[in-house]
């Protein structure tokens, strides 16, 4: 057992994650908060330590099967870091509708997990386990809500499209090790390389597993659960699918094809470059046509997978760090969005129609002002970060000499730009439905501030980021 | 054609043919049925190729407890299943075309051409004394350690998972607490009222 | 040093992040206090850049921060502090901190009080940015926030229809002026290549003689087009004429922002930024012409019209304008050091001469009418005697700071060969008189004479408190000497070494060398100059007509009604603009709205492609029809499609 240290996050996950499933067990209902003060104190520990490996910490352990290095810490740390602010406004809204059992926060907790290993993964089987890992948790965790029927609709399927899926992806990963004889991703690359014996094999495997990534990001044509899971699922739940996983499917992509399958990009780069203009397309016009603001974020979370994937379609280092930065960016954006929704579901009462939405500004600025901000970098307009992510990524996308895509991701990105800028519109000129202020907690507004400002802050200074996910690809 | 090919072929068979039983007969029993039989062919397979392990926990695992299970919810659910199969004929004509496209492409790939089996030698026979068992217990423990911890993990989510939707607590539900029933006193129960006597009128 | 001159700008951003954010928690005082505090931080640390790069020598240019690079241009935030740039700092921040404590008096009673001080705190910011920049796409950005906060600041009063109509057109008219600017920052990019100053200056060179052709088979020389289209931006920011329209509105907005913004910062962005591109402007004779002419018609015509307004304020504005001319009309000469020279001592004196304004305004209970005034002197000692100095600083009586920057620029136009040179330096010439004609008239006016004034006001008539009296004992300190101790090194000496760059072939301040060394020549001289003479004769004929036989100028005004109402109405200026732009742009505009844009653009493009992109989407949307077989299916024809393409392509 060698390099067992490289694990630390990890392991102190494992067992924090089982004590505050033990600990609840005791707690009186009235405790509940201490189940979620655990919570955010193992996920901050766990930054911490994963925090600490950010930088030059790299080195394979468990055998081969689990790695750490350049990118692994950044978007672990990423991921852990929106999964707190994600707990932090989800709190009352499951304490409201009495879906805050211990449960909520260890399928959390696991699913956080599954996305480390996900990131983490040096072969074919950790990624497999890791996603189901993340799977199984998010269908528990949408149908948590069991005294709504649309909640356990979309559960089911979500279950059932994902465990299609899912099959996908692990007929295509058996077809690559019958090819290649391994499932260690380095050991797969070098066998492609040297030889050209089980390439074809590999190829018809790699069909498969695109579907199945596909399938995980929401990509059309296999974007069809996203609408429907967003909508039904608890709007904590959506919080929590639409923001870190992102991040995990994203590092997963990078290691099925880049780590393992790189040598096969001529072919993975037209899927990806189909995927990613159908997303744009379907993703922007479908979103016009929503009245519903968790469909219309769907979406609208479809349209910038297809930018996701824009970056891939480079298929070098400079579109794989604008891909990276996207993930990231994205995932805090939307964390922010869906924060405010989460603060306007009160008493009850759910904020799903875009009606809901408006004189928002007049019933809560703050609210209203990160909203905005959220909404227009999601819109991509300058200075704000959004408008960086899509300009690296069109940047590294032109640069790699496609720019029949990048013409249709700006006219797309226009054509988006509408229904961002209507549900704005609504938020600080039309006067509201209800008028009663929405209040916030003291910890709730503090993060959604701090979240706001981030999305301004890192428009203007996106070097941060930007260099972390070059240096990630670098060498 | 050697014996171990003439068995292979029959098992395959029995397996093609249960497998497609099982989505087009009407009883769901039957089905079920014809699952077992297609896990224990496909079994028999494995058993030829030397991977007794897996054959053994295939009928095991499958046969013995998941099938078993399946079967006492069928039977004791009593499911209608004409309307599932509304819309059957109605969709079956694309679903055959989509299914033999892919069943074509799949055999063009997959066929001498851009498979040559020169390319997979068959694994050199393993000694008499081998052990599958023991050989995928060594691996388990230790070059998949990890795999198995995660898998462990994700099956603790799927208890967990289970446990929180199926378990309802109802409020109204009335239940004995023989421990405080048994710790009852006297007190608890009588009380004994002081009365002024009353004269008779 | 890098790390003080990143917080010279950000000092008065935090605080203005500080008042405009937490100004209710903050409250009044504390609010006043955090702004102040960082403007005052910024001057100090000003005053550090100026012994780093005037006593040591240490100029500094590098960039602070990469926001992007796209197609080889950098996109950067970057200080260039050099001698010019710290005097700009010193001036900028200076005024800046007078006017911040000068408000807390002045907005004393004002709802806004927080706010006002967290926009003039953001515009000090965005000034600094403008003149710290080392290059093109951050002075840009400075351009804009100046301008965008100065609508803020005009239209302080929201309430007030005609606060928002001269917001409104300080707003459009720049908005001209922007477009000239940016279309030039368009052209540099393109024959240079880079944003970068410094880089800029030396790819200018080899475009000498380069021409492009802009329409049909004229050949235009592609330096002359960059420096037009600069100097169309100048023109907006710096309010020459045609567009100075602006600048006298912007008065409705309170009368520190007239003292900061359109006294002695804003309105001198032009003049700096032309400085600045000395390098560029030398190389083209034909741009320089053009401003030179520029400048002069507006430093003549625009003081004439201040002889005939009533509003203090505006007198002040139109002396402003005039003013600016001057600058321009140095520019334009080539004499840089002295239009910056003249913008240094202009900011202190003109700035002076608002806060006293300002001050007048207080006593009065917000009156702005000079006929409403008269007799203030026994009032307003204070205010009086600052007044004074500045009124002879603005005059340019010798010894005072006006007296040298003004001759010097008039001397300068003298030595100047370019084509237009002559009628420039009549003009500014024949401005001397018509200033100082209009400076005492308001001086007359307002402080000598017999009161105007209703009684009640006349009661509560005193002076205001020391926030408002000291900044104008602190500004006319300035205004007296500091044309005095610094027009050596500056003009005479090599302050401008290296930073402003003159072609020999029209180094007009050598020339003037020749016969002039300094202050105490230029002092010597002063009984042969026309100048002297002329201010001395405006300054009677104000004292003759308005002390003296003050039912004169009615009489005079009915005799030459025409004139009279060519000046008042400001060359029709204004009307022409309401009727042939503004309402000729409203009827083409309501014409193609009504053709173009119902017809074609709503009809066809905007809603025919709305309709049509609804229309697809309703399409699309029938495919999220909910059945999980479906989705289902869904999934395998696409995988089936990926798989056919990639096994058959």
């Amino acid at each position: 057992m060698d390099n067992l240290h490289l694990a630390t996050p990890e392991i102190f996950m494992l067992f924090a994650s089982c004590a505050v499933l033990v600990v609840d067990l005791f707690l009186k209902p009235g405790q509940r908060h201490m189940t979620y003060w655990l919570t955010q104190g193992s996920l901050l520990i766990t930054l911490l330590l994963t925090y600490g490996q950010v930088g030059d910490t790299a080195g394979t352990a468990f055998s081969g099967a689990y790695t750490v290095d350049g990118m692994s810490a950044v978007l672990k740390s990423w991921i852990l870091l929106i999964a707190i602010g994600g707990f932090v406004y989800t709190r009352d809204y499951i304490k409201d509708r009495e879906i805050a059992n211990g449960e909520y926060y260890v399928l959390g907790l696991f699913g956080v997990m599954g996305m480390m290993i996900m990131t983490s993964s040096n072969n074919l089987l950790t990624i497999y386990l890791g996603l189901e890992l993340l799977a199984l948790s998010l269908y528990a965790m949408v149908a948590l809500y069991r005294s709504n029927a649309d909640a356990s609709e979309a559960a089911m399927k979500y279950f059932v499209l994902g465990a299609l899926a899912s099959g996908m992806l692990l007929y295509g990963m058996s077809m690559v090790y019958g090819s290649t004889g391994s499932l260690d991703l380095a050991t797969i690359s070098q066998a492609l390389t040297t030889s050209d014996a089980g390439s074809t094999g590999a190829r018809f495997g790699l069909t498969f597993i695109i579907v199945g990534l596909a399938f995980k990001l929401g990509a059309v044509p296999f974007h069809m659960w996203v609408p429907d899971v967003y909508d039904g699922a608890p709007t904590s739940v959506t919080l929590y699918i639409s923001t870190a996983p992102k991040i995990a499917a994203f590092a997963m992509i990078i290691r099925l094809l880049v780590d393992g399958l790189e040598v096969l990009s001529s072919d993975w780069t037209l899927m990806f470059a189909i995927l990613a203009a159908l997303s744009l397309v379907v993703g922007n016009l479908l979103a016009i046509a929503q009245q519903n603001i968790k469909r219309m974020l769907a979406y609208s979370t479809i349209s910038h997978v297809g930018f996701l994937l824009l970056g891939m379609v480079a298929a070098n280092p400079e579109g794989y760090s604008a891909s990276m930065f996207y993930a990231i960016t994205y995932a805090f954006t939307t964390l922010a969005a869906f924060g405010v929704l989460l603060v306007l579901s009160r008493n009850g009462e759910e904020a799903v129609m875009l009606d809901d939405l408006s004189g928002l500004f007049r019933r809560n600025a703050l609210a209203a002002t990160v909203m905005m901000v959220a909404l227009i970098s999601l819109a991509g307009v300058p200075p704000l970060v959004g408008f960086y992510a899509k300009l690296s990524v069109l940047k590294a996308v032109i640069s790699a000499g496609y720019v029949w895509l990048a013409v249709i991701a700006v006219i797309m990105s226009v054509v988006g730009a509408f229904y961002y800028l209507r549900a704005i519109k609504m938020m600080f000129f039309d006067d509201p439905v209800d008028s009663s202020e929405v209040p916030a907690r003291m910890d709730v507004n503090a993060t959604l501030a701090v979240n706001g400002l981030a999305v301004v802050v890192l428009g203007i200074f996106p070097g941060w980021i930007m260099a972390v996910c070059v240096r990630a690809f670098a060498g | 054609m050697s014996f171990q090919l003439f068995i292979f072929y029959v098992f395959a068979i029995i397996m093609v043919f249960a497998a497609a039983r099982v989505i087009t007969v009407r009883n769901p029993v039957y089905a079920a049925m014809f699952l077992v039989l297609t896990f224990f062919t496909a079994a028999a397979i494995w058993m030829l190729l030397e991977a007794e392990f897996l054959a053994v926990t295939l009928v095991l695992v499958y046969v013995g407890a998941v099938m078993v299970l399946f079967l006492f919810v069928v039977m004791m659910l009593d499911i209608n299943v004409e309307p599932l199969r509304e819309g059957f004929v109605k969709y079956l004509p694309v679903g055959i075309l989509v299914g033999s496209i892919m069943f074509l492409e799949m055999v063009f790939l997959l066929t001498q051409r851009y498979f040559p089996s020169e390319n997979f030698p068959a694994p050199a026979a393993k000694p008499a004394n081998y052990s599958n068992t023991e050989e995928l217990g060594r691996l388990l423990y230790s070059d998949y350690l990890f795999h198995f911890e995660v898998a462990a993990l994700i099956l603790m989510v799927a208890i967990v998972a289970a446990i929180a939707l199926t378990m309802r607590r109802r409020s109204d539900t009335k239940y004995q607490r023989p421990g405080l029933q048994v710790q009852v006193k006297k007190e608890d129960r009588l009380r004994v009222v002081s009365m002024d006597t009353e004269s008779k009128s | 040093m890098k790390f003080i001159y990143t917080l010279i700008p950000l000092c008065p951003l935090f605080a203005a992040i500080a008042a405009g954010l937490f100004g209710k928690r903050l409250g009044r005082v504390m609010s006043h206090r955090v702004t102040i505090g960082g403007v005052a931080m910024s001057f100090l640390l000003s005053l550090i850049a100026f012994q780093q790069v005037v006593l040591s020598g240490n100029t500094f240019n590098e960039s602070i921060y990469t926001w992007m690079v796209s197609g080889g241009i950098r996109f950067e935030v970057g200080f260039l502090v050099d001698r010019l740039t710290v005097l700009m700092m010193l001036v900028v921040t200076f005024v800046s901190l007078m006017v911040h404590i000068y408000t807390i008096g002045y907005m004393h009673d004002d709802d806004g009080y927080q706010r006002f001080f967290s926009y003039i705190s953001l515009f000090t910011f965005s000034m600094l940015m403008l003149v710290m920049s080392n290059n093109f796409m951050q002075l840009f950005f400075g351009w804009e926030a100046v301008g965008t906060v100065s609508y803020l600041l005009i239209g302080f009063w929201y309430k007030r229809d005609t606060a928002i109509f001269a917001n409104m057109k300080a707003f459009l008219v720049n908005r001209v002026g922007d477009f000239g600017f940016i279309l030039g920052i368009a052209a540099v990019v393109m024959y240079t290549g880079s944003l970068d100053y410094e880089e800029v200056f030396v790819k200018a060179q080899p475009l000498i003689g380069q021409t492009m052709s802009i329409m049909g088979g004229f050949e235009w020389s592609v330096l002359t087009v960059i420096c037009i289209c600069l100097f169309i931006g100048a023109m907006g920011k710096s309010a020459q004429m045609p567009l100075h329209v602006w600048l006298p509105d912007s008065m409705e907005g309170p009368t520190p922002i007239s003292a900061l913004i359109h006294a002695a910062t804003m309105v001198t962005a032009g003049i700096f930024m032309v400085a600045r591109m000395s390098p560029l402007f030398e190389l083209s004779e034909t741009a320089l012409s053009f401003i030179l002419v520029i400048g002069a018609l507006t430093a003549f015509l625009m003081g004439l019209i201040g002889i005939v307004q009533h509003d203090i304020k505006r007198v002040v504005a139109y002396s402003t304008l005039s003013q600016l001319g001057y600058m321009t009309v140095a520019l334009g000469a080539s004499a840089y050091s002295a239009a910056i020279f003249h913008l240094m001592t202009h900011a202190f004196f003109k700035a002076l001469l608002f806060l006293a304004a300002g001050s007048v305004i207080i006593a009065l209970h917000h009156e702005q009418d000079m006929r409403k005034m008269g007799g203030l002197r026994k009032y307003l000692p204070i205010t009086y005697w600052t007044s004074l100095i500045g009124s002879l600083a603005l005059i340019g009586f010798p010894g005072l700071s006006g007296f040298f920057s003004k001759d010097l620029i008039i001397e300068a136009v003298h030595e100047s060969t370019l084509p237009g040179a002559t009628l420039a330096y009549w003009a500014v010439l024949a401005g001397v008189f018509v200033t100082a004609f209009y400076s005492f008239r308001m001086f007359f006016l307002v402080f000598h004479g017999k009161s105007r004034m209703d009684e009640h006001t006349e009661e509560h008539c005193h002076e205001p408190p020391n926030v408002v009296t000291w900044p104008l004992i602190a500004l006319a300190v300035p205004s007296v000497i500091i044309g005095f101790m610094t027009m050596g090194p500056i003009v005479f000496g090599q302050y401008f070494e290296g930073v402003i760059f003159v072609d020999d072939s029209h180094n007009v301040i050598e020339r003037v060398r020749e016969h002039t060394t300094g202050a105490m020549s230029m002092l010597s001289h002063v009984p042969g100059s026309k100048a002297f003479y002329l201010a001395m004769a405006g300054v009677f004929f104000a004292w003759f007509f308005y002390l003296v036989k003050p039912e004169w100028p009615a009489k005079i005004q009915s005799k030459l009604g025409f004139l009279h109402r060519i000046l008042d109405k400001k060359y029709g200026f204004d009307e022409f603009n309401q009727t042939v732009f503004a309402a000729g742009s409203v009827g083409i505009g309501a014409g193609l709205w009504r053709f173009g844009d119902q017809g074609v653009i709503d009809g066809a493009v905007v809603n025919g492609s709305a309709q049509g992109i609804g229309k697809l989407a309703g399409l699309a949307r029938l495919s999220q029809s909910g059945y999980l077989f479906h989705y289902a299916f869904a999934m395998i024809i696409g995988l089936l499609v990926m798989m056919s393409i990639f096994l058959f392509i």
